[in-house]
């Protein structure tokens, strides 16, 4: 009954979407300054189907209805609510139409709620956004309907997969796609802005907030995957390079550097091109990531439902959008008078775009470089973490240098500045007394230390400066001093973390220069879903005397049957201790790894105020709109 | 032009550093598991991970350095094992692109700084 119900439901939508582009391609070039309330009516119609379609298979899933084969495949009676509910969007079915509700929830959000009055400018961004809408409807009727009946209807369903099991990773989905999925409206925005060519400080006001509601959400997203890989993956890494972090961190790339020209576009002080490619390519590197993801074409420790026949269509999809925006753009990009000074603002913001595209042309080359060649050559490489250190890293320099003395400069005007004053030499004395404390050998790695501890300097003397003259740019601020606490944190964790690994059995102890390890006791529980072998470990520190109590499980899932390693960590505020148990085959030996990993809290905060910038520019300009 | 991408990449690897870690530690690191899930040799303890993990540190106390390991790794197992791809010609364009794509880019950005003074 409900796969019935969804299926209409998911067809009436995809009739309201065609019924939408029709009118809006109607409207379009008629000479009523005002959208007709027809078009209002007809996109929450649409809003109401899309969703309630979307409610019905979370519906399946509460009720355990396996008549559905995408509940059956990826559901269990015994599975607690929570996972029921988040399983909803835990498979490829479920989550394209999870993307699909955030496409048309844009759309009928940019429809109603957005400043901008120029009609044809409006009416074209929902006519785009709603092509888009029908082509996702199609692929999700023709190939990944989530509401496909299945006959007999089986008692008991396979169950999902128990990495999946978490609460980090239910809500890191829905985050990632409401930073991906928001790309779309400022393509279809950018689309829309050349054919109707309105001016620059309209387009920059219209598209503003949805880059930042997308850029808050994909750096949200990205740290909350991070988290879970840190925690759940067992293995205290929480960045690995791996194609399917990559495919996150693309858009996020192309997102930055648009968050920044916007800033020049605002200012009518040029970019609009610019600008409009930037929003065409990061709709496009997120449609990218999800072709990387869903195809199966990359070898990675995140890939799930994975199938060639999705890539197919998605590989056709992307290539049709990006020839059509290439042909927009040319047919109708207008010819630009540039008046830029080498020494002003828009000039770093120009070198941050720079960067920006740089970072995300070398992910792009080492994700996709391994599958080219091996198409072509058929020899297989692998591009892992060693490469995107060694290029990126030293480019990291430069980039921290420019975020602090950047945003110093003025507008349009041209003025040099010196170098040498407070700021600097108090950033000296603090990477010299950081250095005396770390003793890293590395002249790379400590040149990166001092432009981080500069950024972060220089970064709370602008807050205190521009607080004097309470004009405070705080957004920027937050997000600056984010991003180098950032780079901060992980260099000191990078230098600072420890790592034993070792076999031990039930009642041994082990101990490493500062740490004894004992193995005190072996437990057996019987949870819901899954049996589980937890072991009693007390760590003791040498030096401080204080001990601690972990107990790293082993988990033997029954439905689908799968082992995981937990680990258990004791978080402090200033250093994680982490443990790992695993078993050796055929013997009663524990392979164990023990860690020991500092700021890993202040890693996450870092991240957490980088976004905080992001949304506080956001509440920012609210406040400037009604003064 | 050469020349200096050159000297750039001569002055990242002699500065390369990896804080204070064992070599079999940093090793591992650098090897795919091949029958995980993009998973390090390092992260993972399937009976494969583990066999390299003992072959690696007997080829260590061999004497053998890094690169000879890698070589040894590679010949049997092919580069797929290697996440630091070594530097041969099928990986030129891996290595050198991102490079040539910075200086496109330093280009790019001289022109349209250079523009307004041509032609006020």
């Amino acid at each position: 009954m409900l796969s019935n119900l969804g299926n209409t439901f998911v067809i009436v939508a995809l009739l309201i979407s065609f019924l939408l582009v029709f009118f809006s391609f109607k409207e379009f070039k008629t000479n009523n300054n005002l959208i007709p309330v027809k078009i209002y009516k007809i996109s929450l119609l649409q809003l109401f189907f899309t969703a309630s379609s979307f409610i019905i298979l979370l519906l399946a899933y509460v009720l355990s209805d396996f008549s559905l084969a995408n509940v059956y495949e990826n559901s269990h009676t015994n599975k607690p609510l929570f996972y029921k509910i988040s399983g909803t969007w835990g498979n490829h079915e479920g989550s394209l139409l999870l993307w699909i509700n955030i496409l048309v929830l844009f759309s009928s959000l940019f429809l109603f709620i957005n400043k901008n009055n120029d009609k044809d400018f409006k009416i074209l961004t929902l006519l785009f956004q709603n092509i888009l809408v029908i082509i996702f409807l199609i692929f999700l009727l023709s190939n990944s309907n989530p509401f496909s009946k299945l006959f007999p209807i089986p008692l008991e369903g396979l169950g999902l997969n128990p990495i999946l099991q978490d609460p980090a990773l239910a809500i890191h989905p829905p985050l990632l796609y409401v930073g991906f999925v928001g790309s779309s409206i400022y393509f279809s925005a950018a689309l829309a802005a050349l054919i109707s060519k309105i001016d620059s400080q309209s387009l920059a006001i219209s598209i503003k907030p949805w880059v930042l509601i997308s850029w808050f959400f994909q750096t949200v997203g990205i740290l909350v995957g991070s988290i879970w890989a840190y925690y759940e993956l067992g293995w205290g890494g929480y960045w690995f390079w791996d194609p399917v972090e990559n495919s996150s961190l693309m858009p996020w790339f192309v997102m930055t550097a648009l968050l920044h020209s916007i800033l020049v576009l605002e200012r009518k002080i040029g970019l609009y091109s610019w600008v409009i490619i930037l929003s065409i390519l990061t709709f496009t590197m997120s449609v990218t990531g999800t072709f990387l993801v869903r195809s199966g074409i990359l070898n990675s420790v995140h890939t799930f439902a994975s199938d060639p026949s999705r890539g197919l269509f998605i590989l056709s999809f992307l290539i049709l959008m990006v020839f059509f925006s290439i042909y927009v753009f040319f047919k109708f990009a207008p010819f630009e008078n540039k008046k830029y000074s080498i020494f002003s603002k828009e000039t770093f913001i120009i070198a941050n775009n720079w960067f920006m595209i740089f970072f995300l042309g070398v992910v792009l080359i080492g994700t996709l470089y391994p599958v080219f060649l091996d198409t072509i050559t058929g020899s297989k490489i692998s591009v892992g973490p060693p490469y995107y250190n060694l290029i990126l890293a030293p480019f990291l320099i430069p980039l921290l240098f420019l975020m602090t003395s950047g945003p110093n400069y003025k507008w349009i005007s041209n003025e040099t500045k010196s170098f040498f004053n407070f700021v600097l030499v108090l950033s000296v004395i603090l990477f010299l007394i950081t250095f005396f404390i770390v003793k890293e050998s590395s002249f790379l790695l400590n040149l990166i230390l001092f432009f981080s501890i500069y950024l972060i300097t220089q970064t709370l003397f602008d807050f205190y400066e521009s607080f004097k003259k309470r004009n405070v740019n705080i957004s920027r601020i937050i997000s600056h001093l984010g991003f180098g606490l950032l780079i901060f944190f992980i260099y000191i964790n990078h230098i600072f973390s420890l790592e034993n690994n070792f076999n031990l059995k039930l009642g041994e102890v082990k101990k490493t220069n500062n740490y004894v390890i004992k193995f005190n006791n072996l437990e057996e529980q019987s949870i819901k879903n899954y049996k589980s072998i937890i072991g009693h470990f007390n760590i003791s520190n040498k030096k401080t005397l204080r001990s601690q109590e972990l107990k790293p499980e082993i988990r033997l899932y029954d439905k689908p049957v799968i082992i995981t390693y937990e680990a258990s960590i004791d978080s402090n505020l200033f250093s994680d201790t982490y443990l790992t148990m695993s078993n050796i085959s055929e013997t009663d030996v524990f392979n164990i790894k023990f860690q020991i990993k500092p700021f890993m809290n202040f890693i996450w905060f870092s991240v957490l105020l980088l976004s905080l910038g992001g949304i506080l520019n956001f509440f920012k300009r609210k406040k400037n709109e009604t003064n | 032009m050469k020349k200096k991408i050159f000297l750039l990449l001569f002055f990242l690897i002699t500065f390369e550093s990896y804080g204070y870690e064992n070599l079999d530690n940093k090793i591992f690191k650098n090897l795919r598991c091949l029958v995980c899930q993009g998973q390090t040799v390092h992260d993972s303890n399937s009976e494969f991970a583990l066999t390299i993990k003992s072959v690696v540190k007997d080829k260590i106390s061999e004497g053998k350095n890094e690169k000879e390991i890698y070589d040894f790794l590679s010949e049997k197992y092919g580069d797929w094992i290697l996440l630091n791809p070594p530097l041969k010609k099928s990986s030129y364009l891996l290595w050198f692109l991102p490079y040539f794509l910075f200086v496109l880019g330093i280009i790019f950005l001289f022109f349209l700084l250079k523009k307004p003074k041509i032609r006020p």
